[in-house]
């Protein structure tokens, strides 16, 4: 299980931009090795979808979760044990779909964890159906008529409700989305990546390869970032924010680690006492 | 007076100190050595309505309140109107002389005497404090170091509130009803404290609730003795995340819990479904409220049974108890605690609002709780689903250089997903195999509590309806046979072989029966009757002995 591979066997479709961000995060642990991480602190979890089968391919621990549920399942696992970095990887389906509420509430507490957010716009394991960035007249099984809903604007969305790191990547650039990963995992706080994947049955590398452009300058204030995130188009790419606040887990109960500083039983019933009997 | 048993009634609008004047009460009778049973009932608002807290207290041990009154403070009409015949033989009304004449009793002209006050109307709780200290026999220096004790804010007002009081009610009731003392004071506990309690002492470290009552009462205990325990307590934004943060947060080892009542729990289910597979050891627990939907949400009911049987969608073990008492609370929640980390699958503490709210004086061994202890991996190449001989793999959690892979997909015994026919009857063998090693386990514990009696006849009853049925018993000098299951899934049927072709009543709230249904269903025990109670109001005791004689004859 060299590489950080598993022996489970692939089941993406060849040519699939999940590859991309496979490779690229398997280059970034190694980076992150360097720079103090520990391999056996990183956790990760997955929702359901095209995007979680890396759970299975990637030989790291962690959590293979429901469809949506799977930032819950990171911010219980940060929450009860701070030490850890945790990944948690979703499409635009089971992020923004049915784990909308989770994902934005994980942003504003800024939770100290990393979303790989794989936006291929389609929901791809269920046969083609219109998903939340899906573009206006996309026509899936669901939408014969084509979708008649707006996209959301995922980077605005993240900006608006707190996230404190937010990136745009695209999985036909991995030396790009190696160093986005490593800064992400890196950063103290929610950090929020788009990973521009395409999903070849639905969509071709060629309508992404002739749009990508990347950011010239990284925007400074908040301001500056909602206002790129809003007038860049979708196929723009770099860090559009990033700044430093309070982390969640400090807020709730300071310097502390539930888990490595327990109390003891006997310690516990002692105070149990104190409370019942004065 | 109802046999040896002091029953003390306050009723107002919510916000006027109702709750508080109960519990100020059920303290002071606790500081004679009574023992007491504390009840409240309110109605799901802020301020207005009508709200009344109701105190038992007796020298013996007593496991219900009594509609029945002895000494009624109304601070309102309304109040007064309801409870008009709560009034026990011999028993004293007190009424608002400012809203109402005529009324057979002490007026009382709450209105414009707490009009004199900055606080007003919110002083009226001091107010019934000193017309019980006074119909006691308490003397003004004990009652005033009473609400000093327990009115910590606006002592001086409150104390001239209450002097003034005191005086009034003073040859109407004074010294009316002097109490015995008992052998020693007791804590004060409710439900949902021992519960906190309980699973604080058996290993908690995180706790995830979002608000439902009558379960909000753990999340707001456990938020303030977080620090004190080292805890994280968190409330999240849905049910949906409670769930899964508390199953990420087992995933590293902690022990962790989550409470909520019925509508919340159905949102819970599908995390529920994902522990089973998953195995993780979680624990819920379901307050219930009568339902369906919404229902009445400050009130009592035991219709949840069913659903928590089959939470869930597909085949896995689900460990499910349920507290007769306080103090049982506080032990079944941390031995479900444990059970949930031996056997690595959901466990549900079911209860209802009457023990998660009601208040009473315990005699507890706090050491005799149970410490959450799972089997863990002994070195060497790490498989996360094991196929051990009992079912039980052993844990392993991070940080550790062996890979831990949890997973929601059916799994190989490394954690990887699998469609292999094969191993997907493997893995489901091996969940399964835990029931047997869970039931032999449970055949050397404490399951069933029996309390043998001279009559023929078996009552059968389930969590605080146990309570109910006691003091039923006792007021009406009954001695059947009280089988009280504390485990429900696995129901301990080695335990009920015996009954099952004797003379059974079920007494349960829920209006179908669903207790009744599970004990004929699993157990094969035949039920002659079914005594139901479904009004959201817990039983009384002299209610139910009537109906309990009734059915005996």
């Amino acid at each position: 299980m060299d590489n950080l591979k598993t022996y489970a066997e692939i089941t993406w479709c060849k040519g699939c931009g999940n590859f991309g961000i496979f490779t690229a995060l398997r280059n970034a642990i190694p980076k992150l090795e360097e720079k103090g991480i520990k391999r056996e602190d990183i956790v990760m979890t997955a929702g359901i979808g095209c995007h979680a089968k890396i759970f299975d391919y990637l030989n790291l621990s962690g959590l293979y979760g429901l469809h949506g549920r799977n930032s819950s399942n990171s911010e219980g696992m940060k929450i009860a044990n701070p030490d850890l970095k945790v990944i948690t990887f979703s499409g635009d389906g089971n992020g923004l779909g049915e784990g909308l509420a989770h994902t934005i509430f994980a942003a504003k507490r800024n939770q100290e964890m990393t979303m790989i957010l794989h936006n291929n716009s389609v929901y791809a394991l269920t046969t083609g159906q219109f998903s939340p960035l899906a573009e206006k007249g996309w026509k899936g099984p669901s939408t014969p008529r084509g979708s008649f809903e707006t996209p959301f604007n995922p980077l605005s969305l993240m900006l608006e409700v707190g996230a404190t790191f937010i990136a745009r990547a695209f999985a036909g650039e991995i030396k790009h989305l190696t160093e986005i990963l490593v800064q992400a995992i890196q950063h103290e706080g929610f950090s929020f990546i788009e990973v521009l994947q395409p999903a070849v049955p639905y969509h071709s590398w060629s309508e992404y390869n002739e749009k990508i452009e990347f950011l010239e300058n990284e925007p400074v204030t908040y301001e500056e970032a909602m206002k790129a995130a809003k007038n860049k188009h979708k196929f723009t790419l770099g860090v559009f924010y990033r700044a430093q606040k309070p982390v969640y887990h400090n807020g709730l109960y300071g310097v502390h680690n539930p888990l490595t500083k327990r109390l003891s039983r006997s310690e516990r019933i002692t105070k149990i006492k104190e409370i019942l009997f004065g | 007076m109802v046999n040896d048993v002091f029953t003390f009634l306050v009723g107002g609008k919510a916000g006027e100190g109702v709750k508080k004047a109960g519990s100020v009460a059920a303290h002071i009778f606790s500081s004679m050595g009574q023992r007491v049973f504390q009840m409240d009932d309110y109605m799901s608002l802020i301020r207005g309505g009508h709200n009344f807290s109701i105190v038992s207290a007796s020298t013996r041990w007593i496991t219900s309140h009594y509609m029945k009154a002895d000494l009624l403070v109304n601070f309102d009409k309304r109040s007064c109107e309801t409870h008009i015949n709560d009034v026990a033989d011999g028993g004293i009304i007190i009424y608002n002389s400012d809203e109402q004449e005529d009324v057979v009793g002490v007026g009382i002209p709450f209105s414009s005497e707490a009009e004199k006050y900055p606080m007003k109307n919110l002083m009226y709780g001091v107010g019934a404090v000193a017309i019980l200290a006074a119909a006691i026999g308490f003397k003004k220096e004990q009652m005033n170091q009473s609400i000093k004790n327990q009115y910590p804010r606006g002592i001086e007002d409150n104390i001239k509130f209450a002097n003034s009081i005191y005086d009034m009610v003073k040859g109407g009731c004074q010294g009316k009803f002097l109490l015995s003392k008992g052998e020693r004071e007791r804590p004060i506990i409710t439900g949902n404290e021992a519960i906190s309690l309980g699973a604080i002492a058996g290993g908690l470290d995180t706790y995830f609730g979002y608000p439902m009552t009558p379960a909000s009462s753990i999340l707001h205990f456990l938020a303030k003795q977080a620090e004190n325990f080292g805890l994280a307590v968190v409330h999240a934004e849905s049910e949906l995340a409670v769930i899964n943060m508390a199953i990420g947060s087992a995933f590293t080892g902690a022990r962790s819990m989550v409470g909520t009542s019925g509508g919340g729990f159905a949102l819970m289910t599908e995390g529920i479904s994902l522990a089973g597979i998953t195995e993780t050891p979680i624990l819920c627990v379901l307050s219930m409220r009568p339902g369906p939907a919404t229902g009445v949400p400050t009130y009592t009911e035991q219709a949840d049974l069913s659903f928590a049987l089959s939470a869930g969608h597909g085949d896995f073990l689900r460990i499910i108890a349920s507290p007769g008492t306080m103090e049982e609370a506080y032990y079944l929640t941390a031995e479900l605690l444990d059970l949930v980390w031996k056997f690595q699958t959901p466990g549900i503490l079911l209860t209802e609002k009457h023990l998660s709210e009601c208040s009473m004086t315990i005699d507890i061994d706090i050491d005799k709780a149970k410490w959450a202890k799972p089997k863990m991996h002994q070195g060497g190449n790490y498989k996360r689903y094991l196929d051990a001989e009992d079912g039980i793999s052993p844990m392993l959690f991070p940080p550790s250089k062996e890979v831990i892979k949890w997973n929601s997909y059916e799994h190989d015994e490394f954690g990887v997903t699998t469609e292999n026919a094969e191993m997907i009857a493997k893995m489901h063998d091996k969940r399964n195999k835990k029931l047997k090693a869970l039931v032999e386990y449970l055949k050397s514990q404490y399951t069933v509590n029996i309390i043998r009696g001279e009559m023929t006849t078996n009552l059968f009853a389930y969590g605080s309806t146990y309570m109910s049925v006691l003091e039923a018993l006792r007021y009406g000098e009954l001695n059947p046979t009280i089988v009280q299951p504390i485990f429900l899934s696995p129901l301990p049927i080695w335990e009920l072989e015996e009954f099952k072709n004797q003379d059974n009543i079920v007494i349960e709230q829920s209006s179908t029966g669903q207790f009744t249904a599970l004990l004929n269903e699993k157990a094969g025990i035949k039920i002659r009757s079914t005594i139901k109670k479904y009004d959201g109001r817990p039983f009384d005791p002299i209610e139910l002995s009537k109906k309990i004689k009734e059915v005996l004859k």
